[in-house]
C-alpha cells in the first residue's frame, strides 16, 4: 500500500517535473524571442529610412541600382546575366516602337514623306515588330542585330526617333543602338553601365539596406532605401511607407518637359511632376521629414534645351532663352530649378518651414555624381540629427 | 438593328393611313385603328418577357429578373395611361379641358417611352439600362464564382504541381493554379498584386466559352471596371495605349480584348517579380508543400531565409488587396488612413 502510494508520488512527481521542464523552455523561448524583437527594434531604431519618390521614369530605380553599385555589394555575374534578357527585350520594343511609330507618322502626318519606309526595310520591320509584340523574346544574335541596326540607321527612322518625345521611346534607346554588336555577343555579360541603363518599370516596393561610408561603420548612419513604381497606379501604393521617414529623395526628370506620360498621354510630364510633388509636399506625415530633391536626367536636359524651347511645357510658358551654348543651359536650368523652389515654398505649410530642403543636379547615370550626391546628403541629414539632438 | 425594327411598324402604318386618306386638320384616326395599336404596344411587352424568360439562367444572381420585370410593369402601365388618354380623347372631344389634359398625357407618355426604347443598348448588359443602382454580388466572392466558371482539374494532377521549374517562361508557370496563388501570395506580400490579380480573372474569362457572350461580357466589364479603368480599385500598370485600345472596343466578348494587355503585364512581371519570388520564403514554402503532396513525407521544420530585397519592415495592413471593396479614390483613402 504505501510502496504504491509512494509510486504514485513518484510519478506525480516526475510528471510535474516533466511539466515544469517544458514549462520552463517555452519561457526561456518567449523570453529568447521577446529579446530578439526587442533588439531588433532597438537597431531599426537606428536605421533611417529613405524614399525615393517621382513620377514614372524619373530614375528613382537608377539611384536605386547605383546605391547596390556603391555602397553594397554591386552585381555578381549571375546578376548581370540576369540583365541580359531585360536589356534585350528593351532593344525589341524600342524597336517595334520607332517601326510603328514611323508607319503612323507615315500615313498622318503632313510631310509623311520624311517617314516612309522603303520595301526591304518594311520587311525587316514586320519581322522585327512581330518580334517585339511576342510575349517571349529570342536572345540576340548577329543576324538580327545586324537587322536591328539597318533599321535603325534608316532615315525615316531616324525622324521618327527625333519625334521619340511623342512615341514612348525609353532614354536607353541610343546608348543601345549603339553598341548593339558588343549586346548580340553569344558570350555577352552586361557591364555595370549596361545594367544602369537598362529601363524596367518598377512596380511595387522594393528596399535595400546601406551605409553611405562602407567599411568604417562607426561613422556612417545606416540607411533603408526604398524604390517604388512611379507611374499613377503605383502611386496608391506609396502611402504604406509613408510613416517614420527620415527624407524623401524626390526625383524629378527635368529632361521631360515635352513628353507626355506612360499611363496618359494627354498629360504633359513635367505637369505632372509638379501636381505630385505638392502632393508630396502636403502629406500630412512629412511634417519633419527632410526633403531632397533630385533634379534629374541632366545630361538629356542639356542635350534637348538647345533644340526644344523650355517653354513648350505649359508650367515654364513664361520662360524666356537668352543666349546660347552653356550659358543656355545654366540659364534654363536655374530657372527650372527656380520653378521647383517656389512650389515647395508655396506648398509647405509656415508651421513646416524647418524642415530641411536641398535640391540637387543629377544624372542618376553618372557614378560619381551620385556618390557625392549622396554624401551630401548623408552629411546634411546628419547635420539635422545633431541639430535635432541638441534641441531635446 | 433593334430600333428600326421597332420603328419599322409605326412608319409602314403611318404610311398605309397616308395613302388612304391625308391628313385632315383633326389628324385623329378611328377608332378601328386603336386596335392594332394597342396590339403592337402588347406585342413588345410580350417580346421584352420572351426575351427575359430566355436568358432568366444568368439573370438570377444579380436579382435582375426582378428589375426587369419591374421594368416591364412600368412600361406596360405607361401604356395604360397612353392608351386611357387617347380614349378619352376620342370620346369626349367637346370638353376642352380634357382635351388639353389627354394629349398633355398622350404627349408625356409617349416621349417618356421613346426616351426608354432610345436608351436601350444591347451592347451593354441589361442591369446597368434598367436599374439605377448598382448590386455588388456579395455573397460570392470572386467574379469567376458568380458566373460560375469550373474551377481547373489542375489541382487534382498532383505531379503537375512538383516540377516547377524557374527556368520556364512566367506565363506558362502561372497557368498552374497552386503556382499562381503562391506567386500572388508573394506578389502581395511586395504590393505588386494587381497584375498576378489580373492574370487570374482573365484566365478565368479564358475559361468560358465563346458561344456564351453574355457571361463573357459580364466577366469583361468587371474586369475594365476593376483592372483597366483610370483610378480603378486594383489599376493596372499599363500603357496609355492599351487602356484606350480596351475602353474603345465595340465587342467585349472578343476573345484577344486582354491579350497585349496581358503580354504587357506578364513583361512586367517578368522583371520585377520572378526574381525575387524564386529566392523568397513563398517559393520555399511553395516548393516544401508541392513536395508534401507527392511525397506524403511528414511536416519537417522549415529552415529557410527570406533573401528577397522586398519589404521586410512595412506591415501594409491596410492593404489594398486583402480587401474586397477599395474606397475609389486613392487620396480619399490616404486622407481616411490618416484621419484614423
Amino acid at each position: 500500500m504505501l510502496i504504491t502510494v509512494l509510486e504514485n508520488m513518484g510519478l506525480l512527481c516526475s510528471k510535474n517535473h516533466r511539466y515544469t521542464e517544458a514549462d520552463a523552455e517555452e519561457n526561456a523561448q518567449a523570453a529568447e524571442i521577446d529579446r530578439r524583437i526587442e533588439q531588433e527594434r532597438k537597431a531599426e531604431k537606428h536605421i533611417q529610412k529613405l524614399l525615393l519618390l517621382g513620377a514614372g521614369e524619373s530614375g528613382k530605380s537608377t539611384i536605386f541600382k547605383q546605391i547596390k553599385l556603391l555602397f553594397q555589394t554591386g552585381f555578381d555575374e549571375d546578376e548581370l546575366k540576369s540583365y541580359i534578357s531585360v536589356i534585350h527585350a528593351n532593344i525589341y520594343q524600342t524597336i517595334k516602337i520607332l517601326y510603328d511609330g514611323s508607319k503612323e507618322f507615315a500615313q498622318n502626318d503632313a510631310d509623311s514623306s520624311k517617314y516612309v519606309l522603303s520595301s526591304e526595310i518594311k520587311v525587316i520591320g514586320e519581322k522585327l515588330s512581330e518580334i517585339g509584340s511576342r510575349l517571349d523574346y529570342p536572345r540576340l544574335n548577329r543576324e538580327l542585330a545586324q537587322e536591328i541596326e539597318t533599321l535603325w540607321k534608316d532615315s525615316a527612322i531616324q525622324e521618327t526617333y527625333a519625334r521619340g518625345n511623342e512615341l514612348q521611346v525609353p532614354d536607353c534607346t541610343h546608348y543601345f543602338m549603339e553598341n548593339l554588336q558588343r549586346l548580340s555577343d553569344a558570350n555577352y555579360i552586361p557591364t555595370k553601365e549596361d545594367v544602369l541603363y537598362a529601363r524596367v518599370r518598377t512596380t511595387g516596393v522594393v528596399e535595400i539596406q546601406f551605409s553611405p561610408v562602407g567599411e568604417n561603420k562607426k561613422s556612417g548612419e545606416v540607411y533603408r532605401l526604398f524604390d517604388v513604381g512611379g507611374q499613377r497606379n503605383e502611386r496608391r501604393k506609396w502611402i504604406h511607407l509613408f510613416e517614420g521617414v527620415t527624407a524623401v529623395i524626390f526625383c524629378a526628370a527635368i529632361s521631360e518637359y515635352d513628353q507626355t506620360l506612360f499611363e496618359d498621354e494627354q498629360k504633359n510630364r513635367m505637369v505632372e511632376t509638379k501636381e505630385l510633388f505638392d502632393w508630396v509636399l502636403k502629406q500630412p506625415c512629412f511634417e519633419k521629414t527632410s526633403f531632397m530633391l533630385f533634379l534629374n536626367k541632366f545630361d538629356i536636359f542639356e542635350n534637348k534645351v538647345l533644340k526644344v524651347p523650355l517653354n513648350v511645357c505649359e508650367w515654364f510658358k513664361d520662360y524666356q532663352p537668352v543666349s546660347t551654348g552653356k550659358q543656355e543651359i545654366e540659364h534654363a536650368y536655374e530657372f527650372v530649378k527656380k520653378k521647383f523652389e517656389e512650389l515647395y515654398f508655396q506648398s509647405t505649410a509656415p508651421d513646416r518651414v524647418d524642415r530641411v530642403f536641398k535640391i540637387y543636379r543629377t544624372t542618376a547615370l553618372d557614378q560619381k555624381l551620385v556618390k557625392k550626391t549622396f554624401k551630401l546628403v548623408d552629411e546634411s541629414l546628419r547635420r539635422r540629427n545633431l541639430f535635432e539632438a541638441g534641441l531635446l | 438593328m433593334f430600333l428600326p425594327l421597332i420603328l419599322l411598324p409605326w412608319v409602314a402604318g403611318a404610311a398605309v393611313i397616308h395613302e388612304k386618306k391625308p391628313l385632315n386638320y383633326r389628324c385623329h384616326f378611328g377608332t378601328y385603328w386603336t386596335i392594332p395599336v394597342v396590339c403592337l404596344h402588347s406585342l413588345y411587352v410580350a417580346v421584352l418577357m420572351g426575351f427575359t424568360r430566355a436568358i432568366r439562367h444568368i439573370e438570377f444572381r444579380f436579382h435582375e429578373l426582378r428589375d426587369l420585370w419591374q421594368g416591364i410593369l412600368g412600361s406596360a402601365s405607361l401604356i395604360g395611361v397612353w392608351v386611357f388618354a387617347y380614349i378619352l380623347n376620342e370620346i369626349h372631344d367637346d370638353i376642352s379641358w380634357l382635351q388639353v389634359a389627354s394629349r398633355f398625357m398622350l404627349l408625356l407618355t409617349a416621349s417618356i417611352l421613346v426616351l426608354v426604347f432610345f436608351s436601350i443598348s444591347i451592347a451593354q448588359p441589361l442591369l446597368s439600362q434598367i436599374s439605377l443602382r448598382k448590386r455588388e454580388p456579395l455573397e460570392l466572392k470572386t467574379m469567376g464564382q458568380v458566373l460560375g466558371i469550373p474551377e481547373s482539374g489542375l489541382l487534382l494532377q498532383r505531379e503537375q504541381a512538383v516540377d516547377i521549374d524557374p527556368n520556364e517562361p512566367l506565363d506558362k508557370l502561372l497557368l498552374n493554379k497552386r503556382f499562381r496563388q503562391s506567386f500572388m501570395a508573394f506578389a502581395d506580400s511586395c504590393l505588386a498584386g494587381e497584375s498576378v490579380h489580373f492574370f487570374d480573372e482573365v484566365h478565368e474569362l479564358g475559361k468560358i466559352p465563346i458561344d456564351d457572350p453574355v457571361r463573357r461580357i459580364y466577366m469583361a466589364r468587371h474586369i475594365i471596371n476593376k483592372y483597366i479603368i483610370a483610378g480603378a480599385a486594383m489599376e493596372v500598370n499599363i500603357s496609355h495605349r492599351i487602356r484606350q485600345e480596351i475602353l474603345a472596343t465595340t465587342d467585349l466578348t472578343h476573345p484577344d480584348l486582354f491579350t497585349n494587355a496581358l503580354h504587357e503585364l506578364t513583361q512586367l512581371m517578368k522583371m520585377n517579380l520572378a526574381k525575387d519570388y524564386w529566392s523568397s520564403m513563398y517559393f520555399i514554402k511553395f516548393k516544401e508543400e508541392a513536395r508534401m503532396r507527392s511525397c506524403e513525407h511528414e511536416m519537417e521544420e522549415m529552415r529557410g531565409y527570406d533573401f528577397s530585397p522586398r519589404l521586410s519592415s512595412v506591415n501594409a495592413t491596410d492593404d489594398p488587396f486583402h480587401q474586397d471593396h477599395f474606397s475609389r479614390g486613392f487620396t480619399q483613402h490616404s486622407h481616411a488612413s490618416y484621419l484614423r
